[in-house]
């Protein structure tokens, strides 16, 4: 694949953890691009680093030391509230344990990231039925995650992730938490969002998962190996 | 102003409000206890100060004394006593005096319908009525100037002794015999209730035209005068000068505190009414501490509770929420908390205050419940109370919202 854009760049990521006394390096230097479009997935180890990559990746965590570009924009330097509105709108992500709202139902899980993005109630509803029809789970829009299998709950997951149309999604383990056949939906549905033209990146450490992107980034010890 | 973020914070704590439901009763229960005790606090001073009206309201009353003082030659010792053209003397000579009245009175035998009872008969002016609080019930009048000049041979009567002689029948226009002469009745008083007397309560006496009364009583001097300065504040004057007009005609020393018995009620009054602010602000103190203690709580759930959430504001940030989304987030919830609560703690507090007002007082005297059952529910303690706790509560939710938005989001998606 030709890389025709540079969606996302990082040069010498470092990222040191305070433990204790003692300081552990999760990541020591990683540098690497991924071009617009592509489907790449990250593997690696335990504790090699991999998550910690995401976090940073994905605007949940900030980097120790070292250079951010998303979409050409350095990210190292900006506020809070402006990596809120990239996380909103650039970046969708889906964690290996779902992390969803447990008193909300289906519909209010996928409603909140519009909520933040100021949408108005019609274009909300519009844009919550769309999506749930993408993840087939209309007819479950007032059950509560408690009441969802774990699939269906990454389902509403990835739903959420893609409210604001972002670009990139991240997906940390997405399959992780789920049995073969969720998992396989998942990446069905991952499959068809990469053919849609939006650039995703995956942490995983199952080679079958890892098979169905264009390019896997290994990590080992903090560093791209 | 968009509404859309409030509207989805108030309907996630209506989700949740389970889980806030004891917040809000402390809230709820606080409101009402502090609410309550203080409008008793609030009560009782109010009704102190009804029951001393009861008796009259800035009121002097001068009877006659002993002196105790050697004084222009005379020895000390001499019974010294006011006499009715002291009324008019006083009334030239001291300008501070508002209204002055003259009071005689004797234990007589009052018969009507061939029922004969011992009760206390006063001689006085039409000008008692207001300073005694003598309100006569409707249908009736007190004495007035014409029974007065004209020496009528009039009555009006305490409630009791109305209901002692006609038991519920009007007693207007009815005829008593005081100490074998008759008397029409023209005014029964209306029920008060009075806590400071000289002869027993007003309910049990009868009342004369003093012009009346002179004519079957054989006694030449005045029992008492009774004085109402123009203003509160002349008091202490016009009792001094009172000393000196009468030390003069009478020849005491003004400075002799025996020559005259002034009960001056202004006085009292104000000791009284001293005793029972103290007694409010003691409430006051109390409420103030079981606030405190209210709040510690308060605090203490509204801390736990932004914590148990550390995660779910991590997955809000996760997904695009601002810091001061979090932050506002929290302030409504905890002002829904603190508007339901004292909401709830405010009715209850208002309708147990209205409901123990209703409770009747028996007219027997002015007991313990006099003071107790009537507690008076005031807006400004309610406003005050709004402020403090408010801030509180306020506090109590601020703090750990803003600490929580301060998380990294991973931080707070990690929080266990």
């Amino acid at each position: 694949m030709s890389k025709a854009e540079t969606i996302i760049e990082l040069r010498g990521i470092k990222k040191v953890y305070q433990m204790g006394g003692h300081a552990l390096e999760a990541l020591s230097g990683v540098s690497l691009e991924i071009g617009r479009g592509e489907f790449v997935s990250v593997m690696g180890p335990s504790g090699s680093g991999k998550s910690t990559l995401m976090n940073i990746i994905g605007c949940l965590d900030t980097p120790t030391s070292g250079e951010y570009y998303l979409e050409g924009k350095n990210v190292a330097g900006l506020t809070f509230d402006q990596l809120s509105s990239i996380r909103n709108q650039k970046l969708g992500f889906v964690f290996q344990n779902f992390n969803l709202l447990t008193y909300a139902t289906a519909w209010e899980n996928v409603e909140v990231p519009l909520l933040f993005n100021g949408k108005n109630a019609r274009r909300r509803r519009q844009r919550i039925t769309e999506l749930l029809e993408a993840v087939g789970l209309l007819d479950w829009k007032e059950h509560r995650p408690s009441e969802l299998s774990g699939g269906e709950q990454q389902r509403i997951a990835l739903a959420r992730a893609l409210a604001n149309d972002p670009p990139i999604l991240l997906a940390d383990e997405p399959t992780g938490n789920l049995d073969s056949k969720s998992g396989e939906d998942i990446m069905g549905l991952l499959g068809g969002l990469w053919k849609e033209g939006r650039t995703i990146v995956m942490v995983t450490h199952d080679d079958r998962i890892a098979a169905h992107s264009e390019r896997t980034i290994r990590l080992f010890d903090g560093q791209v190996a | 102003m968009n509404l859309t973020l409030p509207r989805f914070f108030l309907r996630e704590f209506r989700k949740r409000r389970k889980k806030t439901a004891l917040i809000t009763f402390a809230l709820f229960w606080g409101t009402l206890c502090v609410l309550i005790l203080l409008a008793f606090g609030r009560g009782m001073s109010a009704q102190s100060r009804v029951a001393f009206s009861g008796l009259g309201e800035n009121l002097i009353m001068i009877s006659g004394g002993q002196s105790s003082i050697v004084h222009g030659g005379l020895a000390k010792g001499r019974l010294i006593r006011v006499y009715p053209n002291d009324i008019e003397d006083l009334k030239k000579r001291i300008p501070e005096i508002a209204v002055i009245a003259p009071e005689s009175y004797n234990g007589w035998p009052v018969s009507a319908r061939g029922k004969e009872l011992n009760r206390t008969v006063h001689g006085t002016t039409p000008e008692f009525a207001g300073l005694r609080t003598q309100i006569p019930q409707p249908g009736g009048r007190f004495i007035n100037a014409d029974d007065e000049a004209e020496g009528r041979k009039v009555a009006f009567i305490g409630w009791k002794v109305a209901a002692d002689f006609f038991g519920g029948e009007e007693a207007v226009g009815k005829e008593i015999i005081v100490n074998r002469v008759p008397f029409t009745v023209i005014g029964v008083l209306q029920k008060k209730i009075q806590n400071s007397m000289y002869q027993g309560p007003d309910a049990d006496q009868v009342y004369l035209p003093f012009s009346a009364f002179s004519q079957i009583d054989s006694q030449p001097y005045l029992d008492r005068i009774h004085v109402q300065p123009r203003e509160l504040g002349l008091s202490k004057l016009v009792e001094e000068r009172i000393r000196t007009v009468l030390g003069r005609k009478y020849r005491f020393d003004p400075a002799d505190r025996y020559a005259l018995g002034i009960w001056n009620t202004i006085d009292n009054a104000r000791e009284q009414e001293k005793i029972f602010k103290r007694i409010e602000i003691f409430l006051g103190v109390i409420g103030a501490l079981t606030l405190f203690i209210g709040a510690v709580g308060v605090t203490n759930l509204m801390y736990a509770v932004v914590r148990e959430r550390t995660q779910e504001i991590g997955i809000k940030m996760a997904v695009g929420a601002r810091r001061r989304t979090i932050v506002l987030q929290f302030i409504l919830e905890t002002l829904f908390i603190f508007a339901k609560g004292t909401f709830w703690g405010f009715i209850t507090a208002f309708n147990i205050v209205g409901l123990v007002r209703l409770i009747p007082l028996s007219e027997e005297g002015f007991g313990i419940g006099a003071y107790l059952l009537r507690p008076v529910f005031s807006m400004d303690i309610f406003f005050i109370f709004l402020g403090i706790v408010g801030t509180l509560v306020f506090l109590a939710g601020i703090f750990p919202a803003t600490r929580a938005s301060r998380l990294n989001p991973i931080e707070a998606l990690r929080y266990e």
